[in-house]
């Protein structure tokens, strides 16, 4: 029998849910923290109800209204937190924000009518009535399906995977050629203007709009909701949604608690399930990658046999000027890069100090030197994650000194990374379709309007992607997590990501280091492949017998310097540098 | 014009407050730097010791000389088994710190709840405590006033000395600058974490039970000002306690004295709209070292 009683449970726990969901949506797959989502559905209730009453606007209008108020307050909100602020100072920020705006919905008698609030006119919509919670009902459960479809679709879109990406390793995503920046900013102001939505139409449903149904208390039950169900899935959102939600109905009708403390007592019971889960089953009921009767997934794009890669396959960045030869030669070929008096200090410590270098086109400089020689901080100057005091990189003649990693990225260069910084919770195929460049899909406002061509783009992606994993063959460990992968087969897919980036110029730190002999060869083999398919590359290498086998160029570094350069039959004569490299 | 016997009721009213705020930023600071958690459970402490102190002293009706030290003590207890129970397990199965962060608010959220469903909503005051009013100048000073701001920079000077000056302080100081060559040089880590979590308990409860001579308890009365600690101790950088004093000291004058120009129920967006720019422009703290 669904009467008015059991109809406002339900409301409630719709509401829950689409809180959750959004809520989940920004900590599960971006993995950045709020502690003020109740804020938000707050915020949007206060905006559609004063838009209504103060402003005279139609209900529709209202809501529109209150989706917009909170995605830019949340955007402006998480202007710190696009700037690298994560963890502890996230949830600091989050945290005072909520407890600022509860403060401020009591201190604003004028607007908000204080502590007691203010009352909003029901729901009238093509001429029918909105008045009870079975009227109602139907309505909030469009809503709350509507923002599933939306926390679903964006979580599954290429938008989600380069949330993903940001939460595993946000410096990995930049290196990739992607602004996180503006992913962050935008999935916060979603999630908030999703909270807004959900609480705009509320204010319709509860038609009396007051500071205490938006405390932190809200926040973290809804936290709650999202740990319970599990964090990065939105099923296990739905569940504990119903199961938290459906608590205090429960503890209403339980005799020796009483209506009174049916609220603490609550929040006992979640509080403690926190405490419980997070010392147990930190992964919540339902986690990640978990769905109901196993997963269903599309098939994969048929292989097709590999056509010769060349940067610019797909028309992204032609390495070669028009008219000049493309044909590979052996002879000094003019530099693609070129490095002019690069330094940088740290503290006392020159760690790299006026460095010249100069990369030939298709060809493969070998850095080699002692540790500490300053051969990794060459990388992180050139491709942006370090700022040098001084010098200039120029690539193909545009000066690229200073600019952020992804900029570099889209401008043809790209690097690979010593410890690998693949994106552990997503597969081998995830991986490397998120570096191919230009994709609609990443791009929300596309996704929304666009969806076909982000649709025909994503699939032309993963068939890029999965080409670049044959070549490195990986094929086969497509549909695997890279944290299931072996070390020496993850190193494999970080080469094919870099690939996909469709760079011209590829920095590889260390490609080599931590495998097993046995895979060793597989490596030179593929380095040397991406030589004769017209990459430069500039490795960072410790083996002498790889550096042999690689390099057409050596460059010799101690403290920070360039001592030596040549070919490494020309270095190994000096006994001097043979001394110094291995410490005899 | 501003009124100068305004401005000097609200600079004696920013130094109690933000002696208050320098004690709590302190305490929560001590545990932040060592054990890194986001000890939100702090909260809790606080509240624990209000309310134990009221029971000591208004329902078994014990002088006041004996109900503040047995309220100390509960709160000083409830750290340590917060540690040993909740964190010390956590740590073993190498929980990440947004979980033990989580679990901490579920701690804080519990303590809170079982407050009301106990005592109920309403604000309480502990009995006969003594306070006298008088002039200085002509600024109201309490009594109270006085024993706030002594007894919590007494608090801080004694605890930057038993850091500097022990053999104890020098092992916490070792774990929080390195916990795994202070492990290899026979520092138990473990013990070092108990040890801050009963420190840091101890301190706010101070600082909960010199806030509750003058003012009342209430089941939520925690948050406020573990919030506004942790805003201190963020300013003033994470690496370093007296920072974290000076982060509080810092606060409190900036709340009062913003009741020149605005009313006092905006004083936490002020808080708010200082750590935001901070966060903004100088991410590290306002006292902390730049990031590399």
């Amino acid at each position: 029998m669904f009467n008015d009683y059991y109809a406002d449970i339900a409301i409630l726990i719709l509401i829950y849910v689409a809180l959750g969901a959004s809520l989940n949506l920004l900590m599960g797959y971006a993995g950045q923290f709020s502690m003020a989502h109740a804020v938000f559905y707050g915020v949007g209730a206060y905006s559609a109800g004063l838009l209504t009453v103060r402003a005279g606007w139609p209900p529709l209008l209202s809501i529109v209204g209150a989706i917009v108020i909170t995605f830019v307050s949340a955007g402006i909100l998480s202007l710190p937190a696009a700037k690298r602020v994560r963890g502890e100072y996230l949830i600091l920020l989050t945290l005072a924000f909520q407890m600022v705006v509860s403060q401020l919905m009591n201190s604003l008698r004028g607007l908000t009518g204080g502590p007691y609030g203010f009352t909003v006119p029901w729901l009238s919509l093509f001429g029918k009535d909105f008045v009870s919670p079975v009227d109602f009902a139907p309505l909030m459960a469009a809503a709350c399906a509507l923002v599933l479809a939306i926390a679903w679709g964006i979580g599954e879109s290429p938008f989600g995977r380069l949330l993903k990406g940001i939460r595993d390793d946000e410096g990995a995503v930049r290196a990739l050629g992607k602004n996180t920046i503006l992913a962050k900013l935008l999935i916060f102001g979603i999630t908030a203007g999703l909270a807004g939505f959900v609480g705009g139409l509320s204010a319709y449903y509860y038609q009396f709009i007051a500071p205490g149904s938006y405390t932190l208390d809200l926040s973290i039950f809804i936290v709650s909701i999202i740990v319970l169900g599990g964090i990065g899935n939105l099923a296990g959102t739905v569940v504990a949604a119903i199961i938290l939600g459906g608590l205090r109905p429960l503890l209403q009708n339980l005799a020796f608690i009483g209506a009174d403390n049916s609220y603490p007592w609550q929040a006992v019971i979640y509080g403690a399930a926190l405490i419980f889960l997070m010392m147990f089953r930190p992964e919540g009921l339902l986690p990640e990658g978990f769905a109901f009767g196993g997963r269903r997934r599309g098939r994969l794009a048929p292989a097709s046999p590999a056509p010769p890669m060349t940067p610019g396959v797909n028309g992204h960045r032609p390495p070669v000027a028009p008219g000049q030869s493309a044909i590979p030669t052996e002879a000094p070929a003019p530099p693609i890069v070129r490095i002019d008096g690069l330094s940088k200090r740290f503290g006392g410590i020159a760690a790299v100090d006026c460095v010249d270098l100069a990369f030939g086109e298709r060809q493969i400089t070998a850095l080699i030197g002692p540790n500490g020689a300053g051969k990794t901080t060459i990388f992180n100057l050139v491709t942006g994650t370090l700022t040098p005091d001084r010098g200039r990189v120029l690539l193909r003649d545009v000066d690229i000194t200073g600019k952020a990693p992804n900029e570099v990225a889209n401008l043809g260069m790209a690097r690979s990374f010593q410890d690998v910084r693949l994106f552990p919770r997503l597969t081998a195929l995830q991986n490397v379709a998120m570096a191919v460049p230009n994709q609609p899909g990443e791009n929300v406002a596309a996704l929304a309007l666009r969806p076909l061509h982000c649709r025909r783009a994503e699939a032309a992606a993963r068939a890029e992607a999965l080409r670049c994993l044959e070549l490195t063959g990986m094929a086969d460990k497509a549909r695997e997590r890279v944290a299931n992968l072996g070390y020496g087969e993850q190193k494999l897919v970080a080469i094919a990501r870099l690939l996909a980036t469709d760079a011209a110029v590829l920095l590889l730190d260390e490609p080599t280091s931590g495998i097993d002999p046995a895979s060793l060869d597989d490596m030179i083999d593929l380095v040397l492949r991406l030589k004769e398919m017209g990459r430069t590359i500039c490795i960072v290498e410790h083996s002498l017998t790889v550096v042999e086998r690689l390099a057409d160029h050596v460059v010799f570094m101690e403290d920070g310097k360039v001592t030596a350069e040549g070919t490494i039959e020309e270095l190994t004569r000096q006994e001097r540098l043979v001394e110094v490299y291995f410490g005899t | 014009m501003i009124d100068p016997q305004l401005i000097a009721q609200l600079l004696v009213a920013g130094v109690v407050l933000g002696s208050r705020y320098a004690l709590i930023a302190v305490s929560f600071g001590v545990i932040y730097s060592t054990t890194q958690i986001f000890h939100l459970a702090h909260a809790g402490t606080y509240t624990v010791a209000a309310y134990a102190a009221i029971v000591v002293a208004n329902r078994f009706g014990a002088p006041l000389w004996l109900a503040l030290p047995a309220a100390a003590a509960v709160a000083v207890a409830f750290g340590a088994v917060t540690d040993l129970a909740m964190y010390q397990p956590m740590r073993r199965r190498s929980a990440t710190k947004l979980a033990m962060f989580l679990a901490s608010l579920g701690l804080s959220i519990v303590v809170s709840s079982l407050a009301q469903i106990v005592f109920g909503p309403q604000n309480l005051s502990l009995d006969r405590v003594p306070n006298q009013t008088f002039l200085l100048g002509n600024v109201t000073v309490t009594t109270l006033n006085i024993a706030e701001v002594v007894v919590g920079w007494a608090a801080i000077g004694a605890l930057l000395l038993f850091l500097r000056r022990t053999q104890f302080g020098r092992a916490i100081n070792a774990v929080r600058i390195n916990p795994q060559v202070a492990m290899a040089v026979g520092v138990s880590v473990d013990r070092i974490y108990l040890l801050v979590m009963m420190i840091g308990s101890l301190l706010v409860a101070i600082a909960a039970l010199l806030f509750l001579m003058g003012n009342v308890a209430f089941p939520t009365m925690g948050l406020d000002p573990i919030l506004i600690g942790f805003i201190a101790v963020f300013l003033g950088g994470t690496d370093n306690v007296f920072g974290a004093a000076v982060g509080g000291l810092a606060l409190g004058l900036a709340t009062s004295l913003s009741g020149i120009w605005i009313s006092g129920d905006f004083a936490s967006a002020v808080v708010f709209a200082i750590l935001f720019v901070v966060l903004v422009f100088r991410p590290q703290g306002l006292l902390g070292k730049a990031a590399l």
